[in-house]
Parts: structure tokens; sequence; C-alpha cells
């Protein structure tokens, strides 16, 4: 029982690591921005099939291809806070809509590009951490768990220590207030845009070798990310990172001692239940809610 | 019902109108085909979504096999030959867009039959095919019932042959004692958890706890393959899993250092998996679709034309595409151009009345009956042989071909009784 309670919870952490790293992301475009990205599930999509044009067709060093592969997602959403979220600052619900159609476009595009069928991406490595019999840590995962415990440390300091990280939280928190002090609120929004795009294209891209890619592979995705963000409180990077490890233990745990679906039920009354108790989610403040 | 037609923006006066209108002007199907007017034949599958490596490579397959009949001359009805051709319809797996394809291949295209997947998109297609009488094939005789009798299971008889491959294990490898099992919770997963619960249980093989049902939304196998770990198995069964589950549940079962039997129904794409893992831990995977190059496929038995120039014809143009479907499609069409050169018409009452006239039909794996009264509540699944197939150095091999009414007549008993437990026999299913 203890070596199933360890391998369990090995498999938590791995699962806590990849939906923090999304729904951080999709937390920080909406705290800055007020928009609802529907398509953050895409751009996770578009980093794993950075993957497949990089790593797998063009066979680049993994982790360069990982490289390339943030800092193409980043550049997406820069693209998608100029063309879409920009012209559509003062309504929100018009940033949503064109969230759903450029994710429409992105799943169309990997269709064009790829074709509908799951990708095949060669293993980064089959190297496993035995710990015993039972607990095991495939090196694969373990590169997902480093990646979310240094990236999001670094945006822990990049948003607590810097300058570009304050500017970019007093735009989250009073955006009229921050542009009375000179701050550049589509500054800041391209800031966040970029961050969070990466971050979820990162985690599209770390994870790629070890889940199904395909066109439709954000939808997943983007529910557990709702759902994480709603019990975390909306607009809270804390309450994400929190919420992530909480519903990663609680999806994880409950799937082993019972089944998957008693797991997807349990979760989504775990959101309920947050949200009957406490309305703006464990972190959030009633102004974003 | 009718608030059904409402939703989708079609009255039931105006269905039953233009449905009325298109018999009127075009007569039946069949009856209209003046010669030289091509033969349209309806593909409604997942040609995109999780569930397209079920849809796409049978379309591509049904190309390869439409080509070959137009050279050899086309379809022979009552001394006029007529070309044959596919219109597809992507229904994403999604019953509404499977409502709206059918409808759309029936009243625009003309079609004289429509090919199915089936499962969850059946019962959005069921109302069409009550009204129209047009005649439907399913992979999945699971969607048979009483209520629809133009719809046919004539390609495999998912997931009851599923059996075979059990039944071959439990011989060939006594040591195996216990199993455990995954599956996803929807119209394909729970008929064959319910169906190799009966195999196991006729082979004497206990089973360490419940099935581990998952939602098709899963990514990560990690929770699910500790789960099934747990017990220490001797045979994981991965039963009709997709191919976007089957590949990451078998990596897992690698990395969490799995050395047992797996079986499974489907094992589409393997070299990959033999990539992911590697030749040894693939060794001895059991599973039911065969490679169309094995030389077992060139028997007598075997109903399929030039089985080996089929397969080599269809990677050259789809190269490591090779999927459970590819060549399934393809073999409804030899039954139905068959039936329709035997009615000497595509009409679907006179195609499906030849095709059963003597309660036998040529079935790819050989010959084989019309069947499934107790099981379907009507015979119209084309059951006999069905082939176990096993990795052996990497690549798939026909072990041998089992029939399944011969194990259905000793434990069909078991078999009712574990799909009335999981609510899956004809009259459960809502």
């Amino acid at each position: 029982m203890l070596e199933l309670l360890a391998q369990t919870g090995l498999n938590a952490v791995y699962a806590a690591s990849y939906i923090s790293l999304v729904a951080v992301g999709l937390v920080l475009i909406f705290g800055v921005m007020g928009v609802v990205n529907f398509a953050h599930g895409e751009l996770f999509m578009a980093g794993a099939y950075a993957i497949v044009a990089l790593y797998a067709d063009m066979h680049l060093p993994f982790f360069m291809a990982v490289a390339v592969g943030l800092i193409f997602v980043g550049l997406l959403g820069l693209l998608m806070e100029r063309a879409l979220f920009r012209p559509l600052r003062d309504n929100p619900l018009g940033g949503l809509v064109a969230s759903i159609g450029f994710l429409m476009i992105l799943q169309a595009l990997a269709t064009m590009g790829f074709g509908v069928r799951m990708e095949h991406i060669p293993p980064v490595t089959q190297e496993v951490l035995i710990f015993s019999d039972k607990v095991r840590l495939p090196v694969s995962r373990l590169y997902v768990i480093i990646a979310a415990v240094v990236l999001l440390s670094a945006l822990w300091f990049f948003l607590k220590r810097t300058r570009f990280g304050w500017a970019l939280r007093a735009s989250a928190q009073d955006p009229e207030a921050a542009e009375l002090q000179g701050i550049s609120i589509a500054r800041t929004a391209q800031i966040a845009m970029f961050i969070g795009a990466a971050l979820a294209g990162v985690a599209g891209a770390l994870t790629a070798p070890l889940i199904s890619v395909n066109p439709h592979m954000g939808h997943s995705v983007i529910v557990t990310a709702f759902i994480v963000i709603i019990v975390g409180g909306v607009g809270s990077l804390e309450g994400a990172v929190l919420a992530s490890v909480a519903y990663a233990f609680v999806h994880t745990f409950v799937t082993t001692f019972f089944d998957g679906v008693i797991a997807d039920i349990t979760g989504l009354s775990l959101m309920l239940l947050v949200l009957i108790v406490k309305p703006t989610g464990l972190f959030g403040s009633a102004d974003r809610a | 019902m009718l608030s059904k037609f409402r939703a989708s923006g079609l009255t039931r006066r105006t269905f039953l109108k233009s449905t009325a209108a298109t018999a009127a002007a075009a007569g039946l199907p069949g009856a209209a085909l003046a010669a030289g007017d091509p033969i349209k034949i309806g593909f409604l599958a997942p040609l995109t979504g999780a569930v397209a490596a079920w849809g796409k490579p049978g379309l591509d397959g049904c190309e390869i096999w439409a080509e070959r009949v137009n050279a050899a001359g086309g379809i022979d009805l009552g001394g006029t030959k007529h070309m044959v051709e596919f219109v597809s319809y992507d229904n994403e797996y999604d019953p509404a867009k499977a409502r709206t394809g059918a409808t759309k291949l029936i009243r625009e295209d003309g079609v004289s039959f429509i090919m199915m997947l089936g499962g969850d998109t059946w019962p959005g297609v069921q109302p069409v095919a009550d009204k129209t009488g047009m005649l439907f094939s399913t992979l999945l005789p699971s969607d048979l019932s009483p209520d629809t009798t133009t719809l046919i299971a004539p390609a495999e008889v998912h997931p009851i042959y599923n059996v075979t491959g059990v039944e071959w294990l439990a011989e060939n490898k006594p040591e195996l004692k216990t199993a455990v099992m995954c599956a996803q919770d929807d119209a394909l997963g729970l008929p064959s958890v319910a169906t190799y619960l009966a195999a196991f249980e006729a082979a004497g093989i206990e089973m360490q706890g419940d099935p581990l049902l998952f939602d098709p939304a899963t990514t990560d196998f990690a929770p699910v393959v500790t789960r099934l770990l747990s017990s220490n198995p001797d045979i994981v069964c991965l039963d009709t899993c997709y191919s976007d589950y089957v590949h990451p549940i078998a990596e897992q079962l690698f990395q969490q250092g799995f050395e047992g039997q797996i079986i499974s129904c489907t094992a589409d794409f393997y070299d990959q998996m033999i990539d992911k893992t590697s030749k040894e831990f693939m060794e001895g995977f059991v599973f039911q679709f065969p490679d169309f190059d094995d030389p077992a496929l060139n028997g007598d038995n075997i109903n399929f034309d030039d089985p080996n120039g089929f397969y080599a014809e269809y990677n050259e143009r789809h190269p490591g595409q090779w999927g459970a479907v590819s060549w399934e499609y393809a073999s409804i069409m030899d039954l139905w151009k068959a039936a329709a050169e035997k009615a000497g018409s595509a009409d679907p009452d006179a195609v499906i009345a030849a095709m059963q006239e003597d309660g036998t039909g040529k079935h790819a794996f050989g010959d084989a009956n019309w069947w499934g009264k107790e099981l379907f509540g009507i015979d119209n699944a084309l059951v006999g042989d069905w082939p176990v197939v096993v990795i052996e150095d990497g690549k798939a091999t026909i072990k041998g071909f089992r029939n399944i009414p011969a194990w259905y007549d000793k434990h069909g008993d078991l078999l009712i009784k574990h799909m009335q437990a999981y609510d899956q026999m004809w009259d459960q299913r809502g």
C-alpha cells in the first residue's frame, strides 16, 4: 500500500506540474487583459506540434525544440493580443468570442498541416528513476516537473522583484491608475500574453512525447484549466498553482483508488463546492470574479 | 422525436415531404439509376477528431476498392454497368453531426447505401434510417436492434470477436491466471468490457477487481496504469481503447515495469508502440486485427480479393496509416456489391433481401451466418471466424482463426449475463 501511495503521489506531482503551467498562463492573461482566452488549450496544442515538427520530423535536439516551441507559441500569443484582443479591449465578450474563433483556426491549421491522426513522437529518453519495484519516475516526466518548478519560480521572481513585474501587477489590479502612472497598458498586455501563451506552449512541448498529440488535444486541457482557476480564484496566480496541486492530487488519487469517471465527477464537485462556499475561489477577489 | 427534428431545423412535415419528393423524383435509389449513372455510396464516419483512426483509414481503403471495381467495369445491375463513387461526410463522432450527414447524403447526394462506424453516433442517425428506409451498415453490432431492420453489421461483430483472443491465450498460455482491465466509458468501451469479462470467466481467468473506467477526455494514463498494476496481474486487458489511449497506456505499462501479458482489441500503428517501448516488451501482445500482408490471408477460406495486393497498394498511398478499419469498409462493399448485382438493383430493401437470402454470407474471414437474435434482437450481424493476432519479432502475425458462434454456443449465457450487468443488451440501451 505504501508503494501504491508513493507512486500515486509521483503521478500527482507530474499532473500538478503541467496543469499549473497551463492554468497560470490562463490566469495571467485574464488578470492583466480581462479576457477569457478559450484558445489557451490550442496554444498548448501548438507547443506539442512544435515538438512534432522540430523534434520528431526535423530531428532537432529535444530541448532546443522545446525552447523554439516556447518562443513560437509566445509569438502566437503576441499575434492574438495584437490582432484579436487589443481591438476588443473594451469588449470582454468580444475577446472571448474572438478566442473561440482563433481556437478553430488553430485546430484547422494543425489538421491541414499534420493530418487528423495522433502524431508519433519518439521517446526523449527511456530512463526511469527506480525507487523500488513499484515506485518509478520516468525521467521524461521528471523534466516536466523540473520545468514547472523553474518556470513558475522565475515567473514569481519576475512579478515580485522586477519593474516589469510590478507594472504587470499594477495593470492587473487597476488598469486606469496604472496608466495614470505612465504604465503602458498595451505593453503590459503584450508581456502578459507572451508569457501566458509561452507557458501553455512549453507545457504542450514538454508533455508531447508522453501524451496523444492531435488537433483536438487542447479541449481536455482547457476544461481542467478552467476548473483549476475557478477553484483557485479567477485572477490569482497563487490560487492557480495551489488549485492545480489540489486538483491533480484529488483527481489522481481518486482515479487510482476508484476510477477515472468518479475522479472527473469529484473534480467538478470540488469546483461546485468552492463556488458555493466561496464564490470568488480560494484566492480570488470580488473585483475580478 | 418531433422535438429532435425541430431542434435540427427540420420539421416532420418538411422531412416527410422532402423524403416523398426524393422518392417520387428518384424512385428508390437503385431503381432510379439510368445507364451510366454512377452509384453513390455514403461514408458517414469520423474523419477528424479522436476517433478518426476508425474512420479515415476506412475511407482510404474504399477509394482503392472503388478504383479496382471501376477498372473492372463497375457494378452490374440487371445488365447495366455503373461506376461507383463514395460521398463522405465527417461526423466527428458526434450524433447531431451524424444525423445532419445522413440527411444530407440521402437528400442531396442520393446515395444508395451508407456506411458508418456507429457507436455513439448511431442514435443520432436512427430516426433518419427509420423514416427513410435507407440501408446503413455499422462496424459495431451493439448498435443493432429490432427497431431498425435496415441496419446491418456485416464486417465485424465487435466486441464479440474479442472472446477469440482470450480463448487462444487461455489455451496457449495456461500459466496466466489473473487479469485486470481498463476502458473508456462509452458506447465502444462498455460492451467490450462485458465481452472480455465473459471471455475471462469462460477461460477460468480471475479478474482482480472491477474494470477501471476512464473518461474519454483522459490524457495522462499514469494513474490508470498504477491502479492496474497494483494487484500484480498476469494479464492487462486494454479492452477496445482507441489507439490514442492504447499507445500511452502501453508506454506507461512499460515505464512502470510491467512484464506480463497484454491483450487488446486493437493495436493500430503497433510499430510506433514498439518504438516507444521495446520489441521485447511488445513480444506476445495479443489483439484482433491483422496486417493484410499476412500469408494466412491467402487461404481459400478468405473472401477478400487480393488482400496482399490491397495492403501493398494501401501502404504505398498512405505509408504508416494501415489500421484496424483500413479493410473493413471495403469488405462491406464486397458484400453490398454482390447483393446488389444479385438483386439487379441498388434499392435498399432488394439489396438486404439478396444479402440475407439463405441466412449466410461471405465474410472477409470466411463463410458466415446472419446472426444475433439473442444478443441484438435481430439477425443482422454477419458472424463466423475471426483471427487471433500476436506480435512476434515486431510483426503482427495471425496465429489462427476461431469461430465466434462456436464460443457463443458454449458460453453465451456468460456473455448475456455480463452484457446485462453493463446495460448493454439491445433492450436495455436507451
